[in-house]
């Protein structure tokens, strides 16, 4: 983990455990007769998207998270206006699942979710780099394509796409 | 039911409820007169000045913390009381942070927990620095525990 | 693999094939950019006739193509096509040249069939070039290649130069985007030593090149990208060096997309195992429910309690 980004996780991590404790739990303050009870908590986050391609690589990610969103209990289909991904925790979900691994996995989710966006950026400058400096080596040179193509595998290997 | 026709969601279905939970009803309003907060507040900005060019930042917290402005018309006094709670919370040394939220009143703990969070909602706000406010919010946490946020959360009172 | 070959796979393994083995065929296969080839026996297993048909064909006619194809194909070009054709071949396997390094280039230069087509109007401006050099100023008229549905080539000789202009779409955001990451690479990596003596390539997006600003029918949208090839006299004079910067050139479009493509592929696999990490993490916070029943040796149930 980043050290910028440390100290903020750990507030929201705190946060988070405190918001889930109030869970099924009556509001003992206010000294008011009709107590509302809390019975979800929503978290909504909002994603560094300092340019274009981070944001649509951010788009593309919550995207892609959010079609699989039956499979991720407490992930919302949209997120909340003005934020890019939303998590709802009902007191179903408290029921069945562990507090602290839920705000676990929103945490690594926070976490991952920067990284992740920061490596496909990177990759995709590195394999734009690739593709531009073959080619026009091979038009620069006149040379066949073969030799071209031969070197820049040594460089550089397409292994993602390779069948698992 | 055509698909253009949802103005109902628009409705205000709490007006037609009897048992409709209001905010007045949450908690006792302050007793005291809007204008009459907004003096104080000013008054305690004024010891907060006073306490930190002595170097006291447990006394200018103290101050500023102690009964502090609530209620939905006390939105500028809350606001003065955030900014001088941002100045004081901005001149402390960290490494005297531990010890100065050690010190506090319990009650106090709990106020400046909420300052905290309404700080972090405001971010960019006159001298409100994030990071300043996290390592608060961490030591704060580390001393006061999980219950301080819940009560800071819970608390109609609002900051 | 990372740049595309210029030959097509298909026509080259089958005759390879064929000529080892001939047997009765009759084949339809397509190319980039809708490019389509039957490739069929007649009356006996050793003559084959192989028929293109692309969609630029008349452009391309104009701008020598038929001159092109007889040069490298000679006798093999029937005068009248395979109807619904442009052009067929046809091709004795017993008449071919003897099995060896001969064999092999007669093979690879018929596997170009479409490569050679689309040569035609880069030679018609290697050519005119040469014309103008001497007069110092001046240039050719804008041929223009229509080869897909939306997008073209638009080919022009100058005194100097020959620039090479590409029009071509980003159907959706994601591509128009990675579009822009890989052709600002193209445009930087001329600053590497090694590349320096490249075509200079240039693009905007939306805002046609000045060349092409007057040419009627220009798309005017946000989707539309246009990348320029200026071509100096060192990428085509020699004539082995020409017919390499064509090959190259004439499959920009594809190679571009296809590395779009590629990298849209790349990042749903990276997406789709992060998911899969994601799923690991939360499944974590499910409570244990023992979902099998658990039996003593003498066949009572065990009960939780």
């Amino acid at each position: 983990m980043s050290n910028v980004l440390r100290p903020y996780l750990a507030a929201v991590r705190s946060t988070l455990t405190a918001a889930l404790t109030l869970e099924n739990f009556p509001s003992q303050v206010g000294g008011c007769s009709s107590s509302p009870s809390v019975n979800s908590i929503r978290v909504s986050i909002k994603i560094k998207q300092a340019d274009e391609i981070e944001r649509i690589l951010c788009h593309k990610f919550t995207r892609f998270l959010m079609q699989r969103a039956e499979s991720f209990i407490v992930l919302r289909r949209k997120p909340i206006k003005g934020y890019d991904i939303s998590f709802l925790i009902t007191n179903t979900h408290t029921e069945s699942m562990l507090k602290h691994k839920i705000v676990d996995f929103i945490i690594q989710f926070m976490e991952d979710v920067d990284r992740e966006i920061s490596e496909m950026k990177l990759s995709l400058n590195a394999r734009a780099r690739t593709v531009a400096e073959s080619y026009l080596t091979a038009v620069s040179l006149g040379i066949g394509y073969r030799v071209v193509t031969r070197l820049k595998c040594i460089l550089w290997s397409y292994s993602a796409f390779a069948p698992a | 039911m055509a698909p253009t026709d949802v103005k109902f969601r628009k409705i205000d279905v709490d007006a037609y409820d009897e048992d409709v939970l209001l905010e007045t009803e949450l908690y006792d309003p302050d007793p005291r007169d809007p204008q009459q907060v907004i003096e104080e507040t000013k008054a305690r900005a004024a010891a907060v000045r006073s306490s930190l060019s002595k170097g006291d930042i447990l006394g200018a917290l103290v101050t500023i913390l102690d009964n502090p402005p609530y209620g939905s018309n006390a939105e500028e006094a809350k606001n003065l009381t955030l900014q001088t709670v941002v100045t004081v919370l901005n001149s402390t040394k960290a490494t005297d942070i531990p010890n100065v939220v050690r010190s506090l009143p319990p009650e106090a703990q709990d106020t400046l927990m909420k300052y905290l969070y309404k700080g972090m909602g405001m971010p960019g706000w006159g001298d409100v620095s994030g990071s300043v406010l996290l390592g608060w919010h961490e030591k704060l946490t580390e001393v006061a525990g999980t219950g301080c946020i819940v009560r800071a959360m819970t608390d109609r009172r609002m900051a | 693999m990372i740049l595309l070959e210029p030959h097509n796979y298909i026509i080259q393994t089958t005759l390879v094939d064929k000529f080892s083995k001939p047997t009765t065929l009759d084949v339809q296969f397509v190319d980039f950019d809708g490019v389509r080839f039957h490739l069929s026996t007649l009356d006996r297993k050793t003559v084959l006739l192989l028929s293109m048909h692309i969609r630029c064909w008349d452009e391309l006619v104009r701008y020598g193509a038929q001159d092109v194809l007889r040069r490298e194909y000679g006798s093999l070009v029937q005068s009248q096509p395979e109807s619904d054709y442009n052009i067929s071949l046809l091709i004795d396997l017993e008449k071919a040249p003897p099995e060896g390094e001969q064999r092999d280039a007669f093979i690879h230069s018929i596997a170009l069939m479409k490569r050679n087509a689309l040569a035609a109007p880069f030679e018609l401006a290697f050519k005119k070039q040469k014309e103008l050099e001497n007069s110092s100023s001046g240039q050719g008229d804008i041929m223009a290649i229509h080869y897909r549905d939306e997008e073209a080539i638009y080919i022009q000789a100058a005194h100097d130069r020959v620039t090479v202009i590409f029009s071509t779409i980003f159907r959706e955001e994601t591509d128009r985007i990675f579009g822009k990451v890989f052709l600002q690479e193209f445009v930087d990596a001329r600053r590497l030593p090694q590349i320096q003596n490249a075509p200079q390539v240039l693009f905007t997006n939306r805002d046609p090149p000045l060349e092409i600003r007057h040419v009627p029918g220009l798309r005017d949208s946000e989707d539309i990208g246009y990348v320029t090839f200026v071509l100096f006299p060192p990428h085509f004079s020699n004539p082995h060096v020409a017919a390499g910067t064509v090959s190259h050139i004439q499959l920009f479009r594809n190679y571009l997309h296809y590395h779009i493509k590629c990298s849209k592929a790349y990042m749903q696999s990276r997406m789709r195992h992060r998911v899969s990490e994601f799923q690991k993490v939360l499944n974590r916070a499910k409570t244990e429910v023992a979902s099998t029943e658990r039996k003593t040796v003498t066949g009572r149930t065990l009960q939780t309690r």
